[in-house]
């Protein structure tokens, strides 16, 4: 798996924030490389820059000096048409609080994004894939907060996009629910290929990624590669 | 002092939502000024007419003559409710003022006695001496227009004879608020005039030596002016009187009567319209606000605050916005309130005009927009202080959209963000219902002003483009022979010549009457002539009458009644007429015959008193020369002025109305779809982020939000069509009188200027909102737990 192409990689990526009077270093040049298919997890404390990461690689947030380089284009410099397009076409995102729409249906809610996709799969699909086609015809408030959830990375997937990022998908579920939320995610990115990377506290999650990264104080302090992936039925916390 | 922490709280809320706050109280000012603008400027009009009237010695009743005796005057007298009759000289006379081409006419009045009825208002100068035959004082309306003052000379052609009159004064007259010339349909006081002269001057201008040919007469309050008018027309039925009216049909009178009439029926209809709306908006904009501090109210109470303190803190919040509303409702008022006072000023003839501060109508004003406000504020109110501290302060549970449609809005084949906005409008109907009724007010508004313009160009297009279609109406000053006409088909210019018979006469049915002239028209009249309601012109029936529509509902009649008539003049013929036809006609109450039947029925054969005349363009300015000079020359209405100044008039004053009218509109729509979109975007931030982080472009989102919006608004547009139509039918209704009919022209053209105009206000909102939904931060909204 580590050998194969590289989809995504940072150089020098640095973002600095003013908090009142104060600048925030949020991220102190960050060089970091992921391949095709990868399962990343990111762990590290609050504050220490791991979101605004990942929300500069969503293309939802901008660096302030670096490259993001994606698929040989650097993403950095893109007005906000292109990271518009770059979100549309390539980006998955997972939030803590699902995000759903709750005018929709589980299934309208994939739909929506399929609709704009480049070459999604069938909403229908997306939900087999999270294990929810039973729910397909539910309105988030008649789900569960796992079930919503499952939606939301349903929706994610659904656009087969090459990058799929999950911000603390567990952090708001109990954890025979987050274990069901992590198979639908390692689910989701065996079977649609997607370099996937999960922000957590959770430092059990670790034991299902390829590799795992700290981040602390606004840089990568420490990279372990799993030599072994445990499903997440096998993980506990 | 001390501000206590919740009212803080309601200050610092109010300056957060500033501009939602501002939109509401714009539409409370809206109610609130049309109120104080509405009843204080009818109430001003009123009570300076009342007070004028009661200073001045307004006559109640008047008659004119032919010619009577004055010894008569002692008979009126002693008629039982008469307190007072003062027999008058009221005669045409036609000045003559070098350079003037067009044709102009003043009315001469005996100037009345210190003691008198009907008395001047004095601007400046003197009345005339006793003994100086040819002093005069004259209205201040036509000495503005033609630059007369104390000393200036005025020539006057009085029956048949120029004379020089020196003018020691200029006034103003209870009789003539509004002073419109005979024949014309609105003041013009370059054309009309009174001139107010001696009684021996008049006497002897017009041969009536100790007779008179008007009588004007004050009534005991309370006697019933029916008995009156029946004894004073039995006593004066020998001596040419042509029936004694009461104010309501004396012409200023009643102008001014049907100007109070129309400004009181439409200030009945916005204050309602703008304060319903406002506390609509109130109710949105608060559930929302306490929907967003559920967990707050929450913890107020769980911390010891009682229910009506945290009421008090919401109505509070409101009751600041209901006072900057109210505030500025008063100061638009007032200032509107005095722009239309001198509107009234320029239009009528007053010498004083009170526009008075009456703290009532301020008052009430306030108190009734205050309970508006309230009356929204409670309704959202109820339903979270009922719930116990521990519910409130859990989040609320996720929007459920079960029950909005599901079923019907998932068949529809619509896109996912489509689905979004169909059923957000549904989730919340009283929302979406009261949002698009508020709009449709606003549409309505309009509609229900701009047809007046249609209205107006239908009117004149009838009037004078198919009914009066002559150049020029000459009136003789005394009925003459039909062989005048032939005298008159000889001056320059004449193309066509019809002549007419006006014959005052008292209509009844039943115990309906009404007083008008007769108009008896050759059978194949082609200049003047009458109209079917669809427009085609009606020939004179051999020997029954044509009553204008506005004469038959006044008197109840239809196409084959007989209608009472008692012909006022020659030898009072009494008979029984048939009605032939109702026609249409929108000035005055109108009857017309034949003219050779009318010279029958009433005895006097073919006499006219005028003609209906088609010009020559080239010789116009020769024909009107020749016919100012013409001694059997009355008065002459020329088509071309009539109409300009008709328009010119009208202008001025719907101009202004209708400017109003579009910044109450304006104001209606801004405020709705401003604080609709505010709030849909404050409930739906949150998923407009999602949209734009899963890759819809800003345009894309905002579209949510913007759809919704455009659903409303056009929902709208029929709902709002149809309320303006019938509030417009309503003001018909309400405008109608004796003396004019409004015709209802409402085409396709008012409600497409009405919609573009409530649609430009909601895309100018719109364009705000879309500007703070491109500002949205996404990564916040994200991060927030809802």
């Amino acid at each position: 798996m580590n050998q194969g192409e590289v989809v995504i990689e940072t150089r020098g990526l640095t973002k600095t924030y003013q908090n009142g009077p104060t600048p925030v270093h949020a991220l102190r040049g960050v060089d970091f490389t992921a391949r095709r298919g990868e399962l990343l997890v990111i762990l590290g404390q609050s504050g220490s820059g791991k979101s605004t990461f990942l929300n500069i690689l969503g293309g939802i947030d901008r660096p302030s000096s670096g490259a993001v380089i994606f698929e040989g284009q650097d993403i950095a410099g893109l007005g906000d048409q292109a990271l518009t397009r770059y979100r549309r076409d390539h980006v998955g995102f997972v939030f803590q609080f699902y995000n759903l729409v709750p005018s929709l249906t589980a299934l309208e809610n994939v739909a929506l994004v399929t609709e704009i996709a480049a070459r999604p799969m069938r909403p229908e699909e997306a939900l087999e894939i999270v294990g929810l086609s039973a729910r397909s015809g539910h309105f988030p408030a008649q789900l569960s907060g796992g079930e919503q959830q499952r939606v939301a990375i349903a929706r994610a997937i659904a656009k087969r996009p090459e990058l799929l990022f999950c911000d603390e998908p567990t952090g708001a579920l109990d954890s025979a629910t987050g274990i069901l939320v992590l198979e639908a995610l390692e689910q989701a990115n065996r079977s649609t290929g997607a370099t996937t990377l999960i922000i957590t506290h959770n430092a059990a999650i670790q034991q299902i990624a390829d590799r795992t990264l700290r981040f602390a104080d606004g840089r990568i302090v420490d990279e372990v590669m799993n030599t072994e992936r445990k499903r997440p039925d096998q993980v506990s916390w | 002092m001390v501000i206590p922490p919740l009212r803080r709280k309601a200050l610092r809320d109010l300056r957060r939502l500033w501009a939602q706050a501002l939109a509401i109280a714009l539409v409370l000012a809206a109610g609130v000024a049309t109120l104080i603008l509405g009843s204080g400027a009818h109430r001003a009009l009123t009570e300076t007419r009342d007070r004028y009237y009661a200073d001045y010695r307004f006559a109640d009743l008047s008659t004119d003559l032919v010619r009577a005796p004055l010894s008569l005057v002692d008979d009126i007298r002693a008629i039982d409710g008469v307190l007072q009759a003062e027999p008058r000289i009221v005669k045409p006379g036609r000045p003559d003022i070098e350079g003037m081409a067009e044709p102009a006419s003043v009315l001469l009045v005996t100037v009345p006695q210190a003691d008198g009825l009907n008395r001047l208002h004095l601007r400046t100068g003197r009345l005339p001496e006793p003994g100086m035959a040819d002093e005069a004082v004259v209205s201040q309306d036509f000495a503005g227009a033609h630059g007369l003052q104390q000393g200036s000379q005025l020539a006057v052609v009085m029956n048949g004879k120029r004379r020089l009159l020196s003018i020691t004064g200029i006034a103003l007259s209870p009789e003539f608020i509004y002073a419109i010339g005979p024949g014309e349909m609105m003041p013009d006081p370059h054309r009309f005039g009174i001139v107010w002269l001696q009684r021996d001057t008049l006497e002897q201008a017009f041969d009536l030596e100790g007779a008179f040919s008007n009588l004007v007469l004050r009534l005991v309050p309370g006697i019933p002016e029916n008995r009156v008018i029946e004894e004073v027309d039995r006593l004066t039925a020998a001596y040419g009187g042509s029936g004694a009216t009461g104010r309501a049909e004396q012409t200023s009178h009643a102008f001014l009567d049907a100007e109070l009439e129309q400004l009181g029926a439409m200030f009945r209809v916005l204050p309602p319209i703008f304060l319903l709306v406002a506390a609509m908006l109130v109710h949105m904009t608060l559930s929302r606000l306490i929907m967003l501090e559920r967990e707050q109210i929450g913890l107020l109470k769980a911390i010891g605050y009682r229910s009506s303190q945290i009421a008090q803190h919401y109505l509070e919040f409101v009751g600041l916005i209901a006072v900057c509303g109210i505030l500025l409702g008063f100061a638009a008022g007032a200032w509107l309130g005095a722009g239309l006072a001198q509107l009234y000023a320029r239009f009528f003839s007053f010498p004083f005009l009170h526009f008075g501060t009456d703290l009532r109508v301020y008052g009430l004003a306030a108190i009734v927009t205050l309970a508006a406000a309230m009356a929204g504020a409670l309704q959202s109110l109820r339903g979270v202080l009922s719930l116990t501290p521990a519910v409130a302060m859990a989040p609320p549970a996720p929007a459920d959209f079960r029950h909005s449609s599901r079923g019907v809005i998932a068949l529809v084949p619509l896109r996912q963000t489509g689905r979004m906005v169909a059923r957000h409008l549904l989730h919340w109907p009283f929302r979406t219902a009261s949002s698009i009724f508020g709009m449709a007010m606003a549409v309505a508004i309009l509609v229900a002003s701009l047809w007046s313009f249609g209205s107006i160009e239908h009117m004149i297009r009838v009037t004078f483009n198919l009914a009066e279609r002559q150049d020029v109406k000459m009136v003789f000053a005394a009925p003459e022979p039909m062989r005048a006409l032939a005298d008159l088909r000889s001056m320059p210019g004449v193309l066509k010549a019809e002549p007419f018979r006006l014959v005052p006469a008292r209509l009844t049915n039943g115990n309906r009457s009404k007083r008008l002239a007769i108009e008896g028209r050759p059978a194949d009249a082609r200049l003047s002539r009458s109209l079917s309601p669809d427009l085609k012109p009606m020939p004179m029936p051999q020997d029954g009458l044509i009553i204008s529509e506005a004469l038959a509902d006044s008197l109840a009649l239809r196409p084959g009644d007989l209608v009472e008539v008692d012909f006022l003049a020659g030898r009072r013929a009494s008979v029984s007429i048939p009605i032939s036809g109702i026609s249409v006609g929108y000035v005055g109450l109108g009857a017309s015959m034949d003219i050779a039947a009318l010279g029958r029925v009433t005895g006097e054969g073919p006499i006219i008193s005028g003609a209906n005349i088609l010009l020559d363009e080239a010789d116009q300015s020769a024909f009107l020369a020749a016919a100012n000079a013409a001694p059997a020359t009355g008065f002459l209405n020329v088509t071309d002025l009539t109409v300009s100044r008709f328009r010119a008039t009208l202008a001025e004053n719907i101009t202004l109305m209708i400017t109003v009218y579009v910044t109450l509109a304006a104001i209606i729509a801004l405020g709705v779809v401003y604080n609709f979109s505010r709030i849909a975007l404050s409930e739906q931030g949150r998923e407009l982020a999602s949209l734009r982080v899963l890759g819809f472009t800003r345009t894309e989102a905002a579209s949510v939000i913007l759809l919704e919006l455009a659903v409303v608004v056009l929902l709208a547009q029929p709902l709002g069509w149809l309320i303006g139509h019938g509030i417009g039918r309503a003001m018909v209704a309400a405008f109608s009188s004796d003396l004019y009919r409004v015709p209802f022209v409402m085409g396709r053209r008012v409600y497409a200027t009405a919609s573009l105009i409530v649609i430009a206000a909601a895309l100018l909102s719109a364009l705000v909102v879309k500007g703070r939904i491109d500002r949205l931060d996404l990564i916040a909204v994200l991060k927030t737990r809802e």
